[in-house]
């Protein structure tokens, strides 16, 4: 910040010795012009930093449009001097050489010093992220609670977080509840219940309640930390678009070295030394080709960073442009589409027995097992709070079901346990359930069917939202699957996902997407671990849920750190908004030097006018750039009270 | 604490046309070098591309430091190193 004040008070004062010279020298004052040469030469003088960037750059090689700006002044200033009565157009009414030197020098100064404050800015998104880590924490040794500073905190250490406090470590929860917003990693402000065996990540909020979590990863280490050296290092590489620019850059100022000298030739021969001089001098100033090469990077970090406020790190300048052609997403089911993990969807009682006892039954027998419909089930009786007794005995038939008895009763599960007759009514439920692509369980109490509990993987709560923003973008989905076509394709159709690749090996799935990739550019979206080789042979490879996973953030193309399905729309979008604006500005930026330069060589433009357009070409860039940091996701319909595990 | 101060030189094939990009790039270097745990001191010369930083050896170490400048894409010479307290 103190950079910027210091660039804004020299540009001031420049502006001011400027002004008053101008002022003084249209009064009577004794000794009024004097006067008013030697503030102007102040003025000049001020805008030392352009000079010193000229000069050094020459002395290390390279010709930049500082030097030329130089070059320009230092011409106005000497013609100034020798020829006080000349003027910069060869026209009467215009200014001085060396009150135009002074302006010159002036609008130049600002414009560097704005584009440097915007820069700065463009870097901010980056700022706001690192700040999100507490410098400080509580913990507990011998007994006593210390507030440390965080690079003395140990890992093993138990740090104490109160509710509305910033968690200061990546760790696991020893003890208490709470919710935690984990926008910072994963740009998704719905809150995360945190509870003991849940990891959490340095920088989220603690919200309501009190945790004890035991450190395991501190400062550079952190996922965020981790996070914000990806986004740095994605922020380096060039997008492909940039070579244009910089082929066009390399040529561009010694082209404009030759221009001027033919410039001031002709014109000295042709028209006589004052308008040749007024004439080179401009076309200096005019030559702008920060406009040309600073646009794609800026465009680049500004979409970055934009892209990291919103949990999704894409991984350079290529991935961007690579995204914007994006015409076909490839989603994997289980885990991506979907929890990946069964759940009690619907509970069918027989007789007299209420739902609760077809549950509670299941759940008796079951309660040992580890089988994941198993578990299923007991998720479900904990969900309706209720309280699960032992089982007295109990035998699990694998592939089969279970054989379990509840003081005299006895009680069985599953299709190939079941002893009786089943009702022509649960076999039609049954077979209906199955065709949907779901699980079926029979419950059986001594020998009577009570019901029929249906176990499925369900989708995500933002998978629908997911493919229909993709589609609304007029990009196809398709999903890619090692399940069962009978399965994937009830969930495809509760989606409107466009097609369906069904019992895929892995290496399958990878020859899918190449066959896919014929003719189209095509975006994967899986977990990152287990999808990773098909995520490889995609142009665009979306890791989901990767915070972490510090394997999937690092092998993905891009990485959602949270697992909001409908971030793949908003960085396809993103990147085209991106990618537009980047080639807008070039070609902007080259048809403006063009018409810039043309005028300067005929004559049209004086070298403030000159300098004021080559300034305002490269602000507007560089603003334009920048503004892509400003873009907002479409936000998601909100649920009321809804709070998703971690 | 134990300061070491090292000079080093960053290069990378970028535009050179103009302050702007020059700057841009420095920014950039000379935040990433500031935000690792036990630096002190970071400048960065936009021009040359030079690299003055200070640093705690006890709590960095040297290679980490021109690790974390290669992989923001640029090749380090390291032009000397000196301890300063």
């Amino acid at each position: 910040m103190k950079e910027h004040v210091k660039g804004v008070i020299l540009v001031i004062l420049l502006g001011l010795f400027a002004l008053v010279g101008v002022v003084i020298s249209g009064t009577q004052v004794a000794y009024a012009h004097e006067i008013s040469i030697v503030l102007t030469l102040v003025a000049v003088a001020l805008g030392y930093r352009i000079y010193l960037h000229g000069i050094r750059s020459l002395l290390h090689g390279n010709v930049t449009a500082q030097l030329f700006a130089s070059i320009a002044i230092f011409i106005s200033v000497i013609a100034g001097l020798v020829l006080p009565s000349a003027s910069a157009t060869g026209t009467a009414e215009a200014v001085g050489y060396l009150t135009a030197a002074a302006i010159v020098a002036f609008i130049i100064l600002a414009g560097m010093t704005l584009e440097d404050y915007i820069i700065h800015r463009t870097r901010g998104a980056l700022e706001k992220l690192i700040n999100m880590s507490p410098t400080t924490a509580r913990i507990r040794r011998d007994g006593d609670e210390v507030e440390v500073p965080i690079d003395e905190v140990k890992i093993g250490e138990i740090v104490l977080v109160k509710p509305g406090d910033k968690i200061p470590v990546d760790g696991t929860v020893i003890s208490g509840h709470s919710t935690v917003n984990q926008a910072t990693i994963t740009g998704e402000s719905i809150p995360v219940e945190k509870t003991v065996g849940d990891h959490t990540f340095a920088g989220t909020l603690n919200e309501h309640g009190a945790l004890e979590i035991k450190v395991e990863k501190i400062a550079e280490d952190t996922t965020l930390a981790h996070i914000i050296q990806l986004v740095e290092e994605a922020q380096e590489k060039k997008a492909p678009i940039q070579n244009v620019a910089d082929r066009f850059t390399t040529y561009f100022l010694p082209i404009m070295a030759v221009l001027a000298s033919s410039v001031f030739a002709v014109s000295y021969f042709a028209l006589g030394f004052d308008v040749a001089l007024a004439r080179t001098v401009t076309v200096l100033l005019v030559a702008c080709p920060c406009a040309l090469s600073i646009a794609v990077p800026v465009a680049v970090a500004g979409t970055i960073g934009n892209a990291s406020m919103n949990g999704i790190i894409i991984k350079g300048g290529t991935h961007i442009e690579k995204l914007k052609d994006v015409k076909l997403v490839a989603f994997d089911k289980t885990g991506t589409l979907t929890f990946g993990e069964p759940k009690v969807v619907e509970t069918k009682t027989f007789g007299r027995y209420s739902e609760v006892d077809v549950i509670k039954y299941a759940a008796i027998a079951e309660k040992f097992s580890e089988h994941p419909l198993s578990k299923a089930i007991i998720v479900k009786a904990d969900e309706i709070s209720l309280k699960i007794p032992d089982p007295t005995d109990f035998k699990t038939v694998p592939g089969h079901g279970v054989d379990a008895h509840y003081g005299n009763k006895h009680i069985l599960i599953g299709t190939k346990m079941m002893e009786t007759e089943i009702s022509e009514e649960a076999n039609q439920l049954m077979n209906r359930v199955e065709s949907e692509g779901k699980t079926a369980i029979p419950v059986a109490l001594d020998k009577n069917v009570i019901g029929v509990i249906v176990v499925a993987d369900t989708v995500r709560g933002n998978s629908l939202e997911a493919v229909q923003r993709l589609k609304r973008l007029g990009v196809k989905t398709v999903m890619i699957t090692g399940d069962n076509m009978r399965t994937a394709k009830s969930i495809a159709e509760q989606l409107g996902v466009d097609e369906v690749h069904a019992e895929l090996l892995p290496e399958q799935k990878v020859a899918v997407i190449g066959e896919l990739r014929k003719g189209n550019v095509v975006a994967m979206v899986g977990d990152g671990v287990n999808d990773a080789p098909a995520l490889a042979n995609s142009d665009v490879g979306f890791a989901m849920g990767a915070a972490g996973s510090d394997v999937a953030v690092e092998t993905a193309d891009v990485a959602l750190l949270g697992d909001d399905l409908t971030k793949v729309e908003y960085a396809i979008s993103l990147s085209r908004k991106a990618f537009n604006r980047m080639k807008g500005n070039i070609v902007y930026a080259f048809i403006w030097n063009i018409v810039a330069l043309s005028l300067a060589a005929f004559g049209i433009l004086n070298p403030v006018l000159a300098v004021v357009l080559a300034e305002a070409g490269c602000i507007s860039v560089v603003i334009n750039s920048a503004l892509l940091l400003l873009s907002k996701p479409k936000p998601l319909a909100k649920i009321e009270g809804y709070t998703s595990r971690a | 604490m134990n300061i070491e101060k090292a000079v080093l030189k960053a290069s990378k094939k970028d535009c050179t046309a103009c302050s702007t990009c020059a700057t841009f790039k420095a920014e950039n270097l000379r935040h990433a070098l500031s935000r690792l745990g036990g630096v002190s001191k970071v400048k960065v010369d936009e021009i040359t591309g030079k690299v003055t930083i200070e640093y705690d050896t006890q709590k960095i170490i040297f290679a980490k430091i021109t690790e974390r400048i290669e992989k923001l894409g640029y090749q380090v010479e390291i032009l000397s190193r000196e301890e300063i307290q």
